[in-house]
């Protein structure tokens, strides 16, 4: 068995430019296929972390048939005097904060300019304990329940030249039936702007207190939607927290349904499982690449030493223990091309978690179509794991093996005296 | 009980339509200790009747007994495991394992049997490599050898299993006469030594001369059988 491993080894290097090329096929090929799989989990990872802190907070309670309309942002399926409720809703271990918050649609007017965009009126003092936006200011100050004034995205700000003190007007919609759209004027303050690094909420959110909103839409005590955060992102803790809610708003007068972040970022979830049925190809393709490279390799090898072949028959080696050998040497081809794939991809998974992949150094368009399809700006970050490294390399010494097994087999389908003949 | 009995033994080769008789219903016994040569012109049957003595090949009518036991019905792992333990081989080529050194090389039938420490796998390899006076090239690859070094090499890896028997097939082709003269001397030598018999085949003359006794195959057929005291 040593013996083997050890011939098998010294085989293997036998033919060193072969070799290193063989090693190469196997390594490059792992190392993209970690990179990948390191950027994409590192993009989904960094796309649910913005869409739960900046955007949607992990559960909402809306009044039900409000879900189904979500896209029109009715302000008649509302949910009345929200506080009621926030002592049964934080009786849940896991319930960090709660806060009400009406959506409205608007838009935003400067002069001649108007750029529709999404108005969410919060709680001023408990909206920073949900999400990043007051965190993110990147100018000027939050808003304040006793005074007038908005915080609007950088993005949206950049794209209509407003800075912090311009006031501006915002018509809100109050309801639109078809062509018939009622709407609201409101002038007031720009008194900070935020960039969240999530570019849906950044390009087209306008933040106003609450109580100003109700006052405006002549809403009372009404809100649209009562925001959930939990004390961790745990998909359990967010399953178990929804139905442990459901179960609380099946009991009550008001009809009330909770939705998760799930819910409300289907699309984003949709795109991500493509992506995972793509990456099943890349896998495919790497698988391939690899395999072909051993398979001629040890193809090559076993012609070239058919004669050597015949010789370690006559010297009374049994068919299996040839088989064995040469799956050994495909299996040190693996173990090794794998090592230094890992090595490759690792290094290279390091460098895109810790520094990044910048998306706006291959110019705007791309990085227009990269935020259409994620919620992430700037700058792409790889998630690297042990266990990606290590199920890659045991991949790649298992597709080795499994590659040399036919070439293996060609060898103890050998004629010792025919082998012997061969020059 | 001789060690080798070939009876009635036939060799057919198919070519395309025609079969080609190779070996003709040859008969004989070699005992243990024999030093032998097979001769006869290019195409009589030399490698043919080696070949089918040391199991790698078999009859296609007759019978071969080692130490009388038909072999006939041994499959190719029970063949593998007479070669292993009982015959060993010289090459024309050498055939030595590239990537191994001298003393790996040698080792390495030991390893094949199994069953001995390394330390006194290694005392026996030296002194075998000694004997074949390879003392100084133990550790040196088969490419940084000459031929007769390289087949000095081949006669210590066939040695130091102690098998029944060693079959050279050519062993001399690949050398020049002095070398291959010093090639026989030793195994002439080694044959006295531990009285293992050697078979070797060869056309040449001079080569001849060292064997005790001396078939002579023509046709596919012995032509005779010549024994020297
Ligand atoms: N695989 C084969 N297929 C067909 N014919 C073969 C085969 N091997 C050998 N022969 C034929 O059998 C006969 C005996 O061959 P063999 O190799 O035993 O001769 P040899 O005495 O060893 O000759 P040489 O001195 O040239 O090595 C030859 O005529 C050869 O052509
Ligand atoms: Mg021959």
């Amino acid at each position: 068995m040593f013996t083997l491993l050890k011939l098998a080894f010294r085989n293997v290097f036998r033919a060193k430019r072969r070799t290193i090329i063989t090693f190469s096929s196997v390594s490059v090929g792992l190392g993209l296929l970690i990179i990948s799989i390191c950027l994409m989990n590192g993009i989904d990872k960094q796309s649910i972390s913005n869409i739960i802190h900046s955007q949607t907070s992990h559960l909402k309670l809306f009044k039900t048939g409000y879900f189904d309309k979500k896209d029109e942002i009715p302000l008649n399926k509302t949910i009345q005097n929200p506080e009621q409720y926030y002592a049964k809703i934080k009786e849940h271990p896991k319930v960090k904060e709660v806060e009400s918050r009406i959506l409205f649609g608007a838009s935003l007017i400067k002069r001649m300019d108007e750029l529709p965009c999404l108005g969410v009126a919060c709680e001023p003092e408990s909206d920073p304990k949900i999400l990043n936006i007051k965190d993110s200011l990147i100018a000027g100050t939050w808003i304040d329940s006793n005074k007038p004034g908005m915080v609007i995205g950088a993005d949206m700000a950049k794209d209509i030249d407003l800075k912090v003190g311009d006031n501006v007007t915002i018509r809100i919609i109050t309801s639109s039936k078809g062509e018939d759209i009622t709407w609201n004027a409101l002038d007031m303050e720009i008194v900070g702007l935020f960039n969240s690094g999530n570019p849906a909420v950044d390009s087209n959110r306008i933040i106003v207190p609450l109580i100003l909103a109700q006052e405006a839409l002549s809403m009372g005590n009404e809100v649209t939607e009562i925001v959930v955060c939990l004390t961790n992102d745990n998909e359990d803790t967010l399953e178990q927290a929804k139905t442990w809610l459901g179960t609380v708003f099946n009991n009550t007068d008001e009809k009330i349904e909770v939705y998760s972040w799930k819910d409300l970022a289907s699309t984003f979830l949709a795109i991500s499982k493509t992506k995972t049925k793509s990456s099943a190809m890349l896998i495919m393709i790497m698988l391939f690449i690899a395999s072909i490279g051993i398979i001629n390799t040890m193809l090559m090898a076993v012609l070239e030493r058919t004669r050597e072949i015949g010789m370690l028959m006559a010297l009374g080696m049994k068919k299996w223990e040839i088989m064995k050998l040469f799956v050994f040497e495909g299996g040190l081809i693996g173990v090794f091309g794998s090592l230094l794939g890992c090595l490759l991809g690792g290094l290279a998974g390091w460098y895109l978690e810790v520094k990044g992949w910048s998306i706006s150094a291959f110019g705007e368009t791309y990085e227009k179509i990269a935020q259409a399809a994620y919620p992430v700006k700037d700058i792409f970050y790889g998630d690297l794991s042990f266990n990606i490294l290590l199920s890659t390399f045991i991949f790649g010494v298992v597709i080795s093996v499994i590659a040399s097994l036919y070439p293996a087999r060609k060898a103890t389908k050998l004629n010792p005296i025919e082998a012997l003949k061969y020059i | 009980m001789s060690l080798i009995r070939l009876e009635n033994v036939s060799k057919i080769y198919k070519t395309g339509k025609v079969d080609f008789p190779a070996l003709k219903e040859i008969s004989f016994s070699i005992d243990k200790g024999e030093f032998l040569s097979i001769a006869g012109p290019s195409g009589s049957g030399k490698t043919t009747i080696l070949n089918i003595i040391g199991c790698l090949d078999k009859p296609s009518d007759g019978t071969l007994f080692l130490n009388d036991t038909d072999i006939s019905s041994k499959n190719s792992n029970e063949l593998a495991n007479i070669r292993r333990y009982n015959i060993g081989f010289i090459f024309q080529t050498f055939n030595l394992i590239p990537i191994l050194t001298a003393f790996e090389n040698v080792e390495f039938p030991l390893i094949l049997k199994g069953n001995m420490k390394q330390k006194d796998r290694k005392l026996l390899v030296e002194e075998i490599l000694t004997e074949v006076g390879l003392k100084d090239f133990m550790f040196r690859k088969p490419s940084e050898m000459s031929g007769g070094q390289q087949q000095r090499v081949a006669i210590a890896r066939a040695l130091i299993k102690q098998p029944k028997m060693i079959l050279a097939d050519e062993p001399t082709a690949n050398l020049d006469s002095k070398n291959g003269k010093e090639i026989l001397q030793l195994m002439l030598q080694m044959n006295k030594r531990t009285n293992t018999t050697f078979i070797f085949s060869t056309h040449d003359r001079m080569v001849m001369d060292f064997a005790l006794r001396i078939i002579t195959l023509k046709d596919g057929q012995i032509h005779r059988d010549d024994k020297r005291r």
